[in-house]
């Protein structure tokens, strides 16, 4: 029997008498005749020169363009056989026989044949020396950019300063938060920023990625893991949600009336109508919320809490919360209500309860004979200088300053003395003698329900002072 | 001037001004019979309603189907022949290439208008007090912004999957080309009745258009709300007919685990605004029937509920978010491997991620409305669902990375707006949960934070992979390569710009500043960081403009690129660039997987016709 003859090519030296020496401790030098080739024009000529049984082909081995060999291996005639062996890929040698297949088939063979390798061995090998560091460096970094983030969150001052015991249950719970964005913001772009650098090609690589396709033990990790932290964060944000909603049954009432654009505070239990909020420390308040016209919305930030204020009689919406610090806050609206929305302000005063008793005594006894005075009351807490500068700077609407007296030009071009009636009617009638330079329709119309006759000969008597 | 009258657009125009009279003119026949005076908003609104009819006549959208109606033929699509040059870009054309140009340049202008409307109202912010705006000039520039923008990024999406999703799939066309023509030319009277808004008066309300303001504001809002509903049908059509491309139109071996995964996201996409669209429809006319007809639906003296609104408005428009989104994840799960040079880690996760954000996306709308006055109740079970985005959101971002890992990374253009996608996109999903859980959300909601937070995944989910497409497709589009520096000095001089921009809207909506305002107190302190937000705004503009200047200049002295640019595996970079009219020569088959890079020997797609594949960089055995 003749021997064997065995074709080996590949441009790595290695790869070649690696084989030689295992095929001859396996078959003896009688059996097999081994020929090592490395290029690509060698394997060509020996191929038709030498017609070997078996080719062994390098299948890492770039120089050698599989196509033509291919090409070569399928249009020959004698009984040959192929063996494909990666060092890369690993996994089983594909052997082809060329009486066995067609052109097509092996074209197909050869497209798909490695997909299924599973490049296990060659992989725990990597991970091994390469993986291994990698995945030890970057868990090193991302856990000191965890902690580093987070320091510098919770140190940035990020939200203002806690004025209510809601704030501190809130607070809490961004706490939870900026520990969470502060891992999940370090994980990602540690990995990200570290594989843009260590695997970034390097000029004149032509290589590809490494080959992998996806791990299912990896994605069911990655989404249990999350759905976990997402339903836990979930859970405790219903308990910050129970305790920040909280109900005191001794809570002080305070009904608010919002309209465009101005905020009014009853306190039903004293009688007392105010432009501010003024509340005591230390006791929880109860907002009996509701609106004249459009929706605003009821937030002061060091408070933490916010809510809508709607139109409608069966719409009266609650808000509960515990000032603890002393001073002086600002109510804002918070839901674009159109024109002044930005300047829909009013001031908040939490004082000690001693402070607000006294408060309340003064209110009652401002309740003045003075029609001037009462005018000035009225024309705060109605809102009208939201719009109406007392100064003389023009606003939303003219200045009070000066008005009584003056000569107006209306958008229709005529003159008017601004007069008693003149004041009247452009309250009652805003739209009907609109002064040139301020839209048509931006107050509203509502006065003459929102206000009695005394009160707006009241009004009229504060512009007139004015002067 | 003979050329001008035959263009489509000037004709639709045209017809658009005469339908708007003639819709004038019937309401206010129908009054004058009955007795009653002029009145002026029902004859605008029948006027915006005819002119857009006219519009879609006069522009020719409707002629085929008129044929049909009259029982004449029509040709069959491949039958079809466009002439070539600029014109053909101005009037109804079937080929879906070319409506995905129009698309694409309407949705740039209006991108630079919303853009410049921002600019507007930034200055006016940069520092505290009233500059140069009035209130409702603010508050109208506010809703333009933002609405604009919507409609900008609805046709951006609509550009990329209908110049894209034919390509990827192997198909001549899409589904339904004449439907998929008027779904393009209805948006153009949509928009500019949106925009024409600002010439009746304006609105006040936002984008979100919640009555009762809306009920109450100028003419402008009717303008808005019609612009608006024109565009969400535009929309509905456009994602319907994607559906379909998508379900019957794949060419053979394409099975739905082999489509390109792109593909995937396109289909999410489609079917929350083929299901969802309508309820933005339905609320916006609900108000315009409750000014025109003073139905009380809205009015709680009425027997009303303003909340309802908020309800029927936020089941679109958060799924909308996601309509946003999806096909921007899409481009970057795209294009990561391509210039990773390594398959896309977990191809089936990423897909069903996009129909699970899908899916999760539509019941969650409640958590913009934490603050509401909605039944408390329901906050607890909106909570949970709200969080649960992250999952799905998550597995796409650690199969990003893991895409990245060991791979051979290069970094031109395109790839530089993926990562940059990426980024930003992470600072968006990170700002997310603090709005989702409802105590957190009492402080944040209605603040710059929620701008910082939706300005980020806008940016990250759409604008960044935008400007990826553009940048990887443009040569399939014109045969040449946008410039390289051009668009590296875009992208370096947009992404830090943007960052800056948004993390000081983060910083002073946590600190106490209200959304949608015109002025603030000084005393707040945030003049500085307005200031420093403000020059950001302006920085990304200048890096847009650097974008147009580029992609002007690049159609005409851009490099030659006929072959495959990216060296990538995908169908339609097999075949020389520029796309030819119905796309291939020769149908292509899918023998393999579309992301095996770096696994030597194997082919995404072969076509059976030799010549074709000559062009194949990148499928050498």
């Amino acid at each position: 029997m003749n021997a064997r003859r065995v074709l080996i090519a590949s441009a790595n030296s290695l790869f070649g008498k690696g084989l030689e020496k295992l095929l001859v401790q396996k078959h003896g030098n009688q059996k097999v005749a081994i020929r090592l080739v490395s290029s690509m024009q060698e394997t060509l000529q020996i191929l038709n020169d030498w017609l070997p049984d078996l080719v062994i082909l390098d299948y890492d081995d770039h120089t050698i363009d599989k196509t033509i060999f291919l090409n070569r291996f399928v249009s020959g005639e004698s009984e040959m056989r192929v063996l494909l062996v990666s060092l890369q890929s690993g996994g089983a040698p594909l052997i082809y026989d060329r009486r066995m297949i067609s052109a097509q088939e092996a074209e197909e063979w050869l497209g798909q044949s490695l997909q299924d390798f599973p490049d296990k061995p060659n992989k725990a090998g990597e991970k091994k020396d390469g993986g291994m560091r990698h995945y030890l460096i970057v868990s090193v970094l991302v856990g000191v950019f965890t902690i580093l983030t987070y320091l510098f969150l919770t140190n940035a001052g990020l939200l203002p300063v806690q004025a209510s015991s809601q704030a501190i249950l809130i607070d809490e719970l961004f706490d939870v938060h900026l520990f969470l964005i502060s891992f999940f913001f370090s994980l990602i772009s540690v990995f990200l920023i570290y594989s843009l650098i260590v695997f970034r090609r390097k000029t004149g690589e032509t290589e590809e990625g490494k080959y992998f396709t996806g791990s299912s033990k990896l994605e069911v990790i990655w989404t249990v893991v999350p759905l976990g932290i997402v339903l836990y964060l979930s859970f405790i944000g219903s308990k910050s949600l129970a305790e920040v909603s909280r109900v005191d049954p001794q809570a002080l009432e305070v009904n608010v009336t919002a309209g465009q654009w101005f905020w009014r505070f009853e306190y039903p239990d004293y009688g007392i109508t105010s432009q501010s909020l003024t509340l005591p420390v230390n006791g929880q308040v109860l907002l009996r919320m509701t609106s004249l016209d459009v929706i605003h919305s009821f937030w002061v930030p060091e408070f933490r809490v916010k809510q809508d204020v709607l139109p409608g009689k069966n719409l009266v919406k609650e808000l509960r919360f515990t000032p603890t610090v002393v001073g002086d806050y600002t109510v804002m609206c918070a839901e674009l209500c159109g024109g002044a929305h930005a300047y829909m302000n009013a001031p908040v005063k939490v004082m000690e309860v001693d402070d607000f008793d006294n408060w309340v005594n003064q209110e009652l006894a401002a309740s003045s004979s003075d029609p001037e005075v009462r005018g000035q009351k009225f024309s705060t807490e109605k809102g009208c200088i939201g719009c109406h500068s007392l100064d003389g700077k023009p606003s939303v609407g003219p200045s009070w300053k000066g008005l009584f007296g003056k000569e107006e030009i209306l958008t229709d071009g005529t003159k008017v003395v601004v007069d008693e009636t003149y004041l009247r009617t452009s309250i009652y009638e805003p739209n009907l003698q609109v002064p040139k330079g301020y839209p048509a329709n931006v107050m509203p119309s509502t006065y003459k329900d929102l206000l009695n006759e005394q009160q707006v000969e009241d009004i009229i008597a504060f512009i007139k002072t004015l002067q | 001037m003979r050329k001008v009258i035959t263009v489509g657009l000037a004709r639709g125009i045209f017809w658009q001004i005469i339908g708007t009279l003639v819709g004038i003119g019937m309401v206010t026949g129908v009054r004058f019979l009955m007795g009653l005076g002029w009145k002026a908003e029902p004859a605008w609104v029948l006027g915006a309603f005819v002119g857009a009819i006219f519009f879609m006549g006069g522009v020719g959208a409707v002629t085929d189907w008129w044929r049909w109606v009259k029982g004449e033929r029509t040709l069959e699509v491949h039958e079809i022949h466009d002439p070539s040059g600029i014109w053909r870009y101005f009037g109804v054309s079937y080929d879906h290439k070319v409506i995905g140009i129009q698309y694409g340049v309407t949705s740039l202008i209006l991108l630079a208008i919303g853009g410049t409307f921002a600019l507007i109202f930034r200055t006016e912010l940069a520092e505290s007090g009233l500059q140069f705006l009035s209130f409702q000039e603010f508050n109208t520039l506010v809703g333009l912004h933002g609405m604009v923008l919507i409609i900008s990024i609805l046709l951006g999406i609509a550009a990329i999957a209908n110049y894209v999703t034919p390509l990827l799939i192997g198909a001549q066309d899409m589904a339904f080309p004449r439907l998929n023509a008027f779904a393009y030319w209805l948006a153009v009277p949509g928009s500019i009745l949106l925009l024409s808004a600002i010439f009746f008066g304006g609105f006040e309300t936002g984008w979100t258009g919640y009555p009762p303001l809306s009920v109450r504001g100028p003419l402008g809002m009717q303008m808005f709300f019609a612009g608006v509903f024109l565009n969400g049908w535009s929309s509905i059509l456009g994602a319907l007919n994607l559906i379909a491309t998508i379900l019957r139109m794949r060419t053979s071996g394409m099975n739905y685990f082999r489509m390109p995964i792109f593909v995937w996201s396109v289909l999410a996409t489609s079917i929350i605004a083929l299901t969802a669209t309508q309820l933005i429809g339905l609320s916006f006319q609900m108000v315009m029937f409750e000014r025109i007809f003073g139905m009380g639906f809205f009015d709680a003296n009425n027997g009303g509920d303003p909340i309802l609104f908020q309800h029927l408005f936020w089941f679109y428009s958060h799924p909308a978010v996601y309509i946003f989104v999806l096909p921007g994840l899409g481009i970057i799960s795209e294009l990561l491997p391509v210039f990773v040079r390594k398959p896309l880690f977990g191809y089936k996760w990423v897909a069903m991620s996009s129909l699970g954000i899908a899916l999760v996306g539509f019941l969650v709308w409640g958590h913009h409305m934490f603050t509401s006055g909605m039944q408390s109740y329901l906050r607890v079970p909106f909570m949970y669902s709200t969080l649960l985005v992250a999952v799905p959101t998550g597995i796409k971002f650690f199969s990003w990375v893991a895409t990245l890992w060991q791979g051979r990374i290069r970094f031109p253009t395109p790839m530089l707006f993926v990562l940059g996608g990426i980024f930003v996109f992470l600072m968006g999903g990170l700002t997310g949960p603090p709005n989702g859980t409802v105590s957190t959300d009492l402080h944040l909601h209605d603040t710059y934070w929620v701008v910082g937070h939706f300005h980020n995944t806008m940016f990250g989910g759409y604008v960044f992979p935008l400007f990826a497409a553009i940048y990887y497709w443009y040569p399939k589009i014109t045969g040449r390569r946008m410039n390289e520096t051009l668009g590296k000095l875009h992208f370096y001089l947009m992404t830090p710009a943007f960052f800056v921009m948004s993390f000081g809207q983060m910083r002073v909506g946590l600190l106490g500043m209200r959304r949608r305002i015109a002025d603030y107190d000084p005393a707040l302190g945030f003049d500085l960081t307005h200031l420093i937000v403000t020059i950001g705004g302006f920085l990304i503009a200048l890096a847009v403009l650097i974008f147009f200047i580029n992609l002007i200049y690049s159609a005409k002295r851009g490099s030659v690129a006929v072959d495959n640019v990216w060296e990538s595996r995908s169908p339609e970079w097999q075949v020389p660039s520029p796309a030819q009219m119905h796309n291939y020569p020769e149908p292509f088959e899918v023998v393999g997987e579309p992301y095996d890079y770096g696994l030597a020997g194997t082919q995404y797609v072969v076509f059976h016709n030799a010549e074709v594949s000559k062009g194949s960089e990148g499928s050498k055995l």
